[in-house]
């Protein structure tokens, strides 16, 4: 008789736990059952201690332990430890952020300089490394699609001129950070250097000019933006856009005075390795070196560009 | 017996239920449970000093360690609260058998359902009480830890020079992590889910032979339940993956009979900086309610049954 009343409380209380568990799940709540693969990683015990309700518990531990192979830089390990801890607790943003972190930046530098491998080996792994924490955060976003930070931080690995190259399509990649930034901030939480960053980086798409000017001057009309590289990219895409303008006189103008303005221009001219727009930026440079009256000498046409970067150069020992 | 159940008429079910929960409860206070809480109190403070190793940028330093005391904390009392419940329940009739004392009571006109939910309430007393000085503890170290960490942020985001929305944005993601009335939620629903499993070993105790065999198969079920929503998902969501007629009907008998404690890991959510609505947890309080009655019911049926 105990044996059927319990069947039947089962299965009157069913549907309703299904229900909460699916509410659960859909609103964020609780996170997806563990996979099986983590439950091998993490051992008997501490796989009964995060089934018992403690998975937070054990990815702490399992964070500790991350640390110490980053330590003895085993990436395949710290990669490995990472995977499981964002399956223990996947609402974590430190989690995503720091396992990303390790694969493409701390594991990509690691390989540059891995004198066990030769030099075409490294350039694989450097490239690996980076494809690696970029797919590791694109994996932060899709569980936490909310979170203006994960967002925020794709934007920055997609547009860092360090990495760019490991992406190989530039103007995907440029185009890919730009629309990261941007949903960042269409989140409501993001700080105001997000938007700006948007624009840095679809500055940089060919073919997106016309929507780079539009917000490029959105957020030039409210002061706290004008940063030094929104003035001079909204002059930038202002000659894109309108090749007869005076772009000396424009300069001036938003940068205060023409001896500013120069000195902007002359900066935003040797940061090549940013592969900033440069259009109008020559034009407006030799026009405001005839009426500052800069001898040819100290033109800065006539300056030594700083090094180019050449990430050839890493991988050629 | 007691002065503090006196003006409750002792010939009604709710004064004999009161006067063997307030019996339970001071028995098992006598075996000196509360030293836990010393133990508690070391992990709380200790948890203050678990200095993760931080990766992040200025704005985000010390909010780790605010988890980090969430997850240390919620998770003891976790630990504490389900051995609590059920090492205490399952000591407390074979104990009251080895002690004559049952023969006494049901000698006297006290029906058996009233004895066992007096014993089960003492217990879930002891708990509650438990867990509300370990939350009191825990809010306090929380507090003065997140007062430290957000004037640590906002002297930084003042140096910045961070506009007053940003400084904003940085102030409410902290708090997220600060005390909240969903850790409160949080710290309720561990009581939800001991409370469940006390009212489980009560219910396996009364047809157990011994105190280890009652605790041995409830903490059985204490796991099996964490994987019982596994199961029924596999029973709803059967003949998709060409399952047999054996494997559901498994899958169907365990979603049946065992708990579901899985709804109730939405403490790790809150611990991770999650609000937790009031309605999820008056619904996880619907499910505590509808198996401790449903369990001390069935134990009842059990126990009216036996033979000292």
């Amino acid at each position: 008789m105990l044996a059927g009343a319990v069947l039947v409380f089962g299965a009157v209380r069913m549907p309703f736990e299904a229900g909460l568990a699916k509410e659960l799940r859909v609103s964020g709540l609780t996170p997806p059952p563990m996979q099986i693969g983590t439950r091998d990683k993490i051992g008997q015990t501490s796989s009964a201690v995060a089934l018992g309700g403690l998975r937070t518990l054990v990815a702490t531990f399992m964070n500790l332990r991350a640390f110490t192979f980053f330590q003895e830089q085993r990436w395949d390990q710290v990669a490995d430890t990472f995977d499981t801890i964002v399956d223990l607790a996947p609402r974590t943003r430190y989690y995503w952020e720091t396992g990303s972190w390790h694969s493409a930046y701390n594991a990509a530098s690691y390989y540059i300089n891995d004198s066990k491998l030769p030099a075409l080996r490294r350039r694989e792994a450097w490239r690996e490394a980076i494809l690696r924490g970029r797919a590791f955060l694109e994996r932060g976003i899709k569980n936490n699609p909310g979170d203006w930070s994960l967002l925020a931080n794709l934007g920055f690995l997609l547009s860092d001129s360090n990495k760019v190259s490991a992406f190989r399509a530039q103007d995907q990649t440029f185009a890919a950070a730009a629309d990261a930034y941007a949903r960042s901030a269409a989140t409501g939480n993001a700080l105001p250097y997000v938007t700006r960053s948007a624009l840095y980086c679809l500055a940089r798409v060919k073919g997106e000019e016309k929507s780079a000017l539009a917000l490029a001057r959105s957020l030039y009309a409210e002061p706290s933006n004008r940063t030094p590289t929104l003035k001079m990219l909204l002059l930038v895409l202002e000659a894109f856009e309108n090749p007869d303008l005076d772009t000396a006189a424009r300069a001036s103008e938003l940068f205060e005075t023409p001896e500013k303005a120069y000195e902007a221009l002359s900066g935003h001219w040797q940061r090549t390795r940013e592969r900033f727009p440069v259009h109008g930026v020559a034009k407006a440079l030799e026009s405001l070196e005839q009426s500052l009256k800069i001898s040819p000498e100290k033109s800065i046409f006539k300056q030594a560009p700083p090094e180019q970067f050449d990430e050839d150069r890493w991988f050629r020992q | 017996m007691s002065t503090t159940t006196d003006h409750v008429h002792h010939g009604s079910h709710l004064g004999r239920i009161l006067v063997i929960a307030f019996h339970a409860f001071t028995q098992l206070v006598r075996m000196k449970v509360f030293y836990f809480l010393a133990v508690f109190a070391l992990i709380a403070i200790a948890s203050n000093f678990f200095d993760l190793p931080q990766h992040e940028g200025p704005e985000a330093v010390g909010v780790n360690v605010l988890r980090s005391i969430k997850s240390w904390s919620l998770g003891t009392m976790t630990l504490f609260s389900v051995v609590l419940s059920i090492v205490a329940t399952a000591l407390l009739l074979p104990k009251d058998v080895e002690d004559r004392t049952l023969y006494t009571i049901l000698a006297k006109p006290v029906p058996r359902i009233d004895y066992l939910a007096g014993k089960l309430l003492g217990v879930l007393l002891l708990v509650f009480v438990s867990l509300a000085l370990m939350d009191v503890l825990m809010t306090v170290v929380l507090q003065i830890r997140s007062t430290m960490v957000l004037e640590q942020q906002l002297a930084m985001a003042q140096s910045l020079g961070w506009p007053p929305d940003a400084i904003e944005s940085l102030r409410a993601e902290t708090a997220l992590h600060g005390p909240s009335w969903s850790l409160q939620g949080a710290v309720f629903a561990v009581f939800l889910r001991a409370s469940i499993m006390a009212s489980l070993a009560l219910l396996i105790s009364t047809f157990s032979s011994s105190t280890l065999f009652t605790t041995i198969i409830s903490f059985l079920i204490y796991f099996i339940g964490h994987f019982q929503a596994d199961a029924r998902d596999a029973y709803l969501q059967a003949g998709q993956a060409g399952e047999g007629v054996f494997a559901r009907l498994a899958a169907l008998v365990i979603s049946l009979v065992m708990p579901d404690f899985q709804n109730f890991n939405v403490i790790d959510a809150v611990i991770e900086g999650q609000a937790m609505p009031l309605l999820i947890l008056g619904k996880l309080t619907l499910i505590g309610l509808y198996y401790a009655l449903f369990f001390t019911i069935a134990s009842w049926f059990v126990f009216a049954e036996k033979e000292f």
